[in-house]
């Protein structure tokens, strides 16, 4: 700090000769004037002094009849005229200095952290929405407003904060990790178990309503299960009134299903030709420069791969340098063998167990058959499974007026 | 003659002891010099009057009541004002005068 403020008050190395440099320090001293980096060589002092005590220095010459002369100048005061002289330097160095102040007016970088579900994506959407975007001026922003609405449009987050850095603008939010209870309307008790398929009973375990059906009866597809009408009965058993609830039970029906999918006898392969044309460019905030040039191949796709120089990233520059690669390819077309349709459509078929695995389905039985059918591959399967079944559907609301005049 | 310089040694004495007794910061009172050193590269003097010698071998300061010759090899004044200064080099020796 002080050698800072001694370079910013400039100052001198002189040499001191003559008959008693020694008297000629002490004066100094007693003077209030500080000398340092005082070394002697042979008969000759070597010494630094400040600018402004130089100038006091002629008495104590005249008075110790030594020889005073400068050796070098240092500091500001004789740097700043030499630099004033190169006109254009210290105009860059003006307008860098206004530039850099100018420039962090605006916001040159939009963070978003804390996002799981919502994608980056969605959220820039939702910024450009917003007029939230890079190169926006800082006073513009509302962060207050933008939280708010942060909150409003995304209704699993549930907290937001957003803070500008510098020029950088920092949103943190948090989503919510329990599932969002949405308020069902309230519908009206009494609901019926239906059966969706044809089939066999093979256990059923009621938990609310009246069962119609028993272990080992056949059903058909829209047969009611179990009603969620239950009566209650007068001392002379007839009805008195009717309570009307949600049938709940796990019912277990046996019943086939079938499985059709097929697969066209050929396809279109993309085949690379092995010809490719890289293009680069540059990109700044939404503006992108490239070599123009005219269409590369007749058929070709592109790959696109983008980076931020790390000194841009760390300055928050929205500068991104990118390639462009295109690849040319033939749409070729091909036939399925019957090896290979068999492995597509087998892959099919897993999938369409596993769906039903999922479902807590029972295979009993299965028979599946793969057959070449006019211009397509086509696999049938015949499954005896046992699921669980019931569909819920709203109770025939009977009033008890009614049926006795009935 | 003599008795003159018992005198002085008496009022020296008797300043002394004075000081003491009211705790006072003797190189204040008493115009003693103050040296301070780091080792043997280093060395803070306060409370001195001036420079009668310098070389690269010898330094003598004059003070108050005495004067302290500082003897060594490649000394050099760091810095020099009326209240401190600072001498660095290799000092071998330290002599009251």
């Amino acid at each position: 700090m002080i050698e800072f403020l001694k370079y910013i008050r400039g100052y001198l190395r002189i040499r001191v000769s003559g008959f008693s440099p020694e008297r000629f320090m002490n004066l100094c001293s007693n003077k209030g004037i500080l000398l340092w980096q005082i070394v002697r060589e042979g008969d000759v002092y070597y010494m630094n002094i400040n600018l402004k005590s130089f100038r006091a220095l002629q008495p104590i010459v005249r008075k110790t009849g030594t020889k005073v002369a400068i050796l070098e100048r240092y500091g500001l005061p004789f740097f700043l005229p030499k630099l004033l002289k190169r006109k254009v330097f210290v105009a860059g160095l003006l307008l860098a200095v206004f530039f850099w102040m100018w420039s962090s007016l605006f916001i040159w970088n939009i963070e978003v952290s804390g996002n799981y579900r919502i994608t980056d994506d969605m959220f820039q959407s939702f910024l450009k929405g917003n007029n939230v975007i890079v190169g926006m001026k800082r006073k513009e922003l509302d962060i207050e407003n933008l939280e708010k609405e942060i909150r409003r449009s995304f209704p699993e987050v549930t907290w937001a904060s957003a803070r500008l850095s510098g020029t950088s603008l920092l949103i943190d939010i948090k989503e919510n990790d329990a599932p969002i209870i949405t308020e069902q309307e309230k519908e009206e008790t009494g609901k019926d178990l239906v059966s969706p398929h044809g089939g066999t009973v093979v256990s059923i375990v009621v938990r609310s309503g009246v069962p119609l059906v028993a272990a080992g009866d056949t059903v058909e597809a829209g047969d009611t299960l179990v009603e969620g009408r239950v009566p209650v009965y007068n001392d002379d058993a007839t009805v008195r009134e009717y309570i009307y609830v949600d049938a709940d039970a796990d019912i277990i029906l046996e019943h086939t299903r079938d499985f059709n999918a097929s697969l066209p006898l050929d396809y279109i392969k993309k085949e690379y030709t092995g010809r490719e044309k890289t293009r680069f460019y540059l990109r700044l905030g939404e503006h992108q420069w490239k070599i123009p040039e005219e269409r590369p191949f007749l058929v070709y796709d592109s790959v696109i791969r983008e980076s931020r120089p790390l000194v841009f990233e760390k300055l928050s520059i929205p500068v991104y340098k990118g390639s462009c690669t295109y690849r040319e390819y033939m749409n070729v077309e091909y036939k399925y063998s019957k090896e290979e349709a068999e492995e597509q459509l087998k892959e099919k078929l897993i999938t369409f167990l596993a769906s039903l695995e999922e479902k807590g389905v029972q295979i009993i039985e299965k028979d599946v058959k793969i057959e070449l059918s006019g211009k397509s591959w086509v696999i049938t399967g015949q499954f005896l499974v046992r699921e669980p079944v019931g569909d819920s559907v709203a109770t025939q609301k009977i009033i008890i007026g009614e049926t006795e005049n009935q | 003659m003599k008795k003159r310089d018992n005198k002085n040694k008496n009022i020296g004495q008797k300043k002394e002891s004075l000081v003491e007794s009211l705790k006072l910061p003797k190189d204040i009172c008493m115009g003693a010099m103050k040296v301070t050193m780091t080792g043997s590269r280093e060395a803070w003097i306060e409370n001195y009057r001036g420079i009668l010698e310098y070389t690269e071998k010898l330094i003598l300061l004059q003070g108050k009541t005495c004067q302290v010759c500082f003897e060594g090899t490649c000394l050099s004044i760091d810095y020099y004002t009326n209240e401190d200064m600072k001498i660095s080099g290799c000092i071998a020796c330290v002599r009251y005068i």
